[in-house]
């Protein structure tokens, strides 16, 4: 069997021992994401626009994640339409920046990878790069605006009858508690990757200019604060969302 | 009253904060000076000529000639326009369309025959931009806490340009010993900043590091059992040193954090259900926490996945253009991240028994029989 195999029965197994059947079927979203991923590779290669794949897969990627992962109906319900907004604000931002920074497709590092390829694919890497940022910032939206809406909904379970005012002071509250460690995730997720590529600039004294203005550089720190930013919005959004689910819970009762 | 006049000044400062800001990003289209680079800016582009071409795949792409006239605005060459060709495909994936306004980087030789050429595009300001952008919403929605996790993420940063220095002056001979260190600074320092020195810093440190060390020493023992098939090294890119250990360091430093921030969680939430319920019994405890584990460990995988996959795409589209089959492109451009994926995954769902353990026999004893 290969490595990849066995790690990933290791993966089921300890998810299921630990999480039971949540944790099975958190293992079975993650398969499902990856599908979701290649698909959306193979459908760019056989030239359907990139904006809208990502667009497609992005809004089936956050369903998985998030009904999946997450027991609480309220809460599920309430993050999923909050990460559907961030995403769409998201992609109102990744857009025109993506245009701007020209950070797409392959850099001079990457010569030697490219030995024998053919280039002139026909297929807009502007385009790919912008479904590359999209994707990336998913799985932070997902886990930043579930947490939100766990804590509130909890709040609103004890209390039933929290005021407005009160549950947005909560929110950005939880929010305060989780954006520390949600952006040490994203900063050791995304530069920890890119150790071999920092140990290249370092050992071929790249100044600092030339760092800043790189491609691959840009491109990656580019996605990081994307993907920070997706976060930052999650707290008020999700707040949002969960207090106008929470009043029209309340007009439902009268 | 006195809260409200330090609300007031709090706004007032960020508001000032992303005033001088905004004017920062402006300043970068006139940095020039700064450059060792020379420096352009497009003042003029003519379309010349276009070709569609068809590559061996049977990939139709058109190239595009322009004509690009640009200034130069910093050292001795300064004020002189140039007329140069600049050729670019539809897909630009080497190359690019340049437009009237953007600044970029010049070669100009010293023989008066040679070619002057274009380097790349000046990225700084969209870069400046963005990260204001984010600070700019961090202060208005989190204040200082805000702040907290800016600083948190600064200082690692500097930490892990610091090893880098140390990795390249020892030339990579000390790699698992350097990062393996790195790592545990890394996890006090960010640890000790957003919980402070106290007992729940110190649970939650002890399950990061063991459940990181775990996933680690069960992922070496797969890899000697399996023979590493399937695991591509040679396809890692940027590698200028032994890949193996880098990957594993690389795998490491990507789901440290992830594993903190569950640890956070887990640890947190215990301390938080003892203080409510202090008769609650050990068990108890261990139990809540795997209860709220749950919830969080799915997500998180999922994090850590999409960013380690989403950095593949561009090559791997190009390797399904270029007539490659699904495996043999899953095989070069996605197995090493789908092994780092599997491996923070193990990483982060062990942490769960481990933080909940450490926090139902660590948590202070007097207030549970108090």
């Amino acid at each position: 069997m290969s490595t990849i195999t066995v790690l990933g029965l290791v993966l089921f197994a300890l998810m299921t021992l630990i999480g039971g059947k949540t944790g099975a079927t958190a293992f079975l979203s993650l398969i499902f994401n990856f599908g979701l991923l290649f698909l959306a590779i193979v459908l760019i290669s056989w030239g359907f626009p990139a904006m809208g794949v990502s667009l497609v897969v992005g809004t089936v990627i956050l369903a998985f994640t998030i009904f999946f992962g997450e027991d609480n109906e309220l809460a599920a319900k309430t993050a999923y339409i909050a990460s559907l907004i961030i995403m769409v604000a998201l992609i109102l931002l990744i857009f025109p920046v993506e245009h701007w920074v020209m950070a797409q497709g392959f850099s001079l590092e990457d010569s030697e990878d490219l030995e024998g390829m053919s280039l002139t694919i026909g297929v807009s890497f502007v385009g790919v790069a912008v479904t590359e940022a999209i994707l990336s910032t998913l799985g932070a939206i997902a886990e930043a605006s579930i947490a939100i809406a766990a804590g509130l909904s909890e709040i609103i379970e004890q209390h039933p009858h929290v005021a407005t005012k009160r549950l947005y002071i909560d929110g950005i509250s939880i929010g305060k508690q989780i954006i520390g460690t949600t952006f040490n995730t994203l900063f050791f997720g995304f530069f920890g990757g890119f150790l071999a590529l920092f140990i290249w600039f370092s050992g071929l004294h790249y100044s600092f200019g030339s760092v800043i203005n790189n491609k691959i550089f840009v491109g990656e720190v580019l996605m990081i604060l994307f993907a920070l930013i997706g976060v930052i919005l999650a707290v008020p959004i999700t707040t949002w969302v969960m207090t106008l689910e929470h009043r029209r819970a309340a007009k439902l009762k009268d | 009253m006195k809260q409200r006049i330090q609300q007031h000044w709090g706004l007032w400062l960020t508001l000032i904060v992303i005033v001088i800001g905004l004017v920062g990003v402006g300043l970068t289209r006139v940095n020039a000076g700064l450059y060792r680079q020379t420096v352009a800016q497009v003042t003029k582009v003519q379309a010349i000529d276009h070709n569609a071409t068809t590559d061996e795949f049977n990939n139709k792409d058109v190239t595009n000639t322009q004509w690009v006239t640009v200034k130069v605005l910093n050292k001795q060459h300064k004020g002189r326009t140039y007329r140069l060709k600049n050729t670019y495909t539809k897909s630009q994936a080497m190359d690019q369309d340049y437009r009237v306004g953007n600044q970029v980087f010049l070669r100009i030789p010293s023989q008066k025959k040679a070619a002057i050429t274009i380097q790349g595009l000046k990225r700084d300001t969209t870069l400046a931009f963005v990260a204001w952008l984010t600070l700019a919403l961090l202060l208005l929605i989190m204040r200082f806490s805000g702040l907290m996790a800016l600083l948190s993420v600064t200082l690692n940063a500097v930490l892990f340009y610091a090893a880098i220095q140390i990795d390249l002056a020892t030339n990579g001979g000390h790699l698992y010993t350097l990062f393996g260190v790195l790592a545990v600074i890394f996890a006090v320092l960010t640890l000790w900043l957003v919980l402070g020195f106290s007992r729940k810093m110190l649970v939650t440190l002890g399950a990061t590091i063991a459940g990181t060390g775990i996933a680690v020493i069960i992922s070496l023992i797969v890899f000697a059992v399996t023979h590493e098939r399937g695991v591509t090294y040679e396809a890692m890119q940027y590698v200028t040193q032994v890949p193996k250990p880098l990957f594993l360091v690389e795998t490491i430093l990507g789901s440290l954090g992830a594993v903190m921030d569950e640890s956070t969680d887990i640890v947190a939430s215990l301390f938080q259900l003892q203080e409510e319920r202090p008769d609650i019994t050990a068990s108890q405890v261990f139990k809540s926490g795997l209860q709220i584990g749950h919830s969080i460990m799915g997500p998180l995988i999922n994090v850590l996945f999409l960013i380690f996959m989403a950095d593949t795409f561009s090559m791997t589209l190009l390797y399904l253009r270029n007539g490659n089959n699904w495996g043999y492109t899953f095989t070069m451009n996605m197995s090493l991240g789908m092994v780092q994926s599997l491996i923070s995954g193990i990483g982060i769902v062990l942490a769960i028994p481990v933080a909940s353990w450490l926090a139902s026999q660590l948590m202070p004893k007097g207030a549970r029989h108090a």
